[in-house]
């Protein structure tokens, strides 16, 4: 259910299926050929639509379609995420489990990895501009998990901010893991225990 | 701090004053708007002294632009601690004076605006882990101190993680360039990090 709070673009009243298969359309042709190739034509073909539907549904055209197109794949991302360690046992566990699983994630992500290497230019900026929507669903995620844990958080903790920094921490560590071993359980635990959770528990 | 130049300007060099100029330019119009002539009318010299004294042209100078700013930086903030005891005190000028020498610098700014792709691509995801080492071993002699040398390293990626987040995506919560505020921040998720609780 929360991986399409935050994260998926506001949308008019336009066929949300369509919508999907564009989006989705356009990540297989980023995946297949980069971001700076893509056209209008190829996303209109592997989506089985018109190039009026694709621009109909996208009216800004290519750059739009490829903006919304890496928002939509982010959402995703951190909806898969949320997905991943709901089941988790309290508040530690939860960011331990969302660390390991964030990191991999981004690791054996083939077409970030891709485009990271040959065109990180294109997709960094657009990326940036969607972090304060992603703090924002991290956040929104964690604040019933630490209201669920209240009575074990430092007295007087205010609840908001927590959750921010949190998720402002979480974002740091799967985008760069520093010095840091996300592969590590043990580390992991640590770098939770010492970093995440200081001034929160 | 190894790659930090501590000396102090005495003279204004020629490539100083290139360096100078340059960064006035990229602060008005960017560094793909920018060309030689401009920078040479900012130093007041000629596009031939530019390219003589900058050889690879408005590359070189901008990497020379880059160098400058981060000495600068990092002199500045061996000025800014100067003198500080207290460990929450340490903490609370380093943030700020960090967190307003970044949301305060103009080319920075600018290019983070409007050429975010010459910058991005420097500063994230495998090149943030080379900057926070970088900065990091930079940071770590102003924490030894109160840490110890074996974990002030990570005591200072943890800080500039810290710092990087809170500005480059503002917060409604804490405002890094502001002192009281960033104080807070630092007895609320910082410091209970690092002080050993009292045992019961």
């Amino acid at each position: 259910m929360l991986r399409s709070i935050a994260l998926t673009v506001r949308l008019p009243a336009i066929d949300l299926t369509v919508r999907e298969r564009i989006l989705e359309a356009t990540y297989a042709c980023v995946a297949r050929y980069g971001l700076a190739k893509t056209t209008i034509d190829d996303v209109a073909r592997a989506a089985r639509l018109s190039r009026a539907t694709v621009y109909r549904t996208f009216p800004g055209g290519r750059d739009q379609l490829l903006r919304e197109a890496i928002t939509w794949e982010t959402g995703r991302f951190f909806g898969r995420l949320a997905e991943a360690v709901a089941g988790a046992g309290d508040l530690a566990g939860l960011l331990e489990e969302a660390l390991v699983f964030a990191h991999r994630a981004v690791e054996e992500h083939e077409v970030l990895q891709k485009i990271l290497q040959t065109e990180p230019e294109l997709l960094l900026p657009q990326l940036t501009v969607d972090s304060p929507r992603v703090l924002l669903f991290i956040a929104g995620f964690l604040l019933p998990y630490l209201e669920r844990e209240r009575d074990r958080l430092r007295p007087g903790l205010d609840l908001q901010e927590a959750s921010e920094h949190l998720a402002r921490m979480l974002l740091s560590f799967i985008s760069a893991q520093g010095r840091w071993d996300l592969t590590d359980k043990a580390q992991v635990a640590r770098l939770v225990e010492t970093e995440l959770l200081a001034g929160i528990t | 701090m190894a790659v930090v130049d501590m000396r102090e300007p005495r003279t204004r060099s020629p490539e100083e004053r290139v360096v100078d100029g340059a960064l006035r330019c990229f602060a008005r119009w960017g560094v793909g708007k920018t060309t030689l002539d401009d920078i040479a009318a900012a130093a007041g010299c000629s596009r031939a002294t530019v390219y003589r004294l900058f050889p690879g042209g408005k590359e070189r100078v901008l990497q020379a632009v880059v160098r400058h700013e981060v000495a600068r930086f990092f002199a500045g903030l061996a000025t800014r601690l100067a003198g500080i005891d207290d460990l929450e005190d340490l903490l609370v000028a380093g943030i700020a004076y960090t967190g307003r020498e970044l949301s305060d610098h103009a080319a920075l700014q600018f290019l983070l605006a409007y050429e975010p792709e010459l910058i991005l691509p420097r500063i994230s995801f495998r090149h943030m882990d080379h900057v926070l080492a970088l900065v990091s071993d930079a940071v770590a002699p102003f924490l030894a101190p109160h840490v110890g040398t074996d974990e002030a390293p990570r005591v200072a990626e943890w800080l500039v993680r810290v710092v990087v987040s809170y500005t480059l995506a503002p917060s409604t919560a804490f405002d890094v360039r502001d002192e009281a505020s960033v104080r807070r921040l630092v007895r609320a998720f910082v410091l209970p990090g690092l002080v050993q609780p009292v045992t019961a």
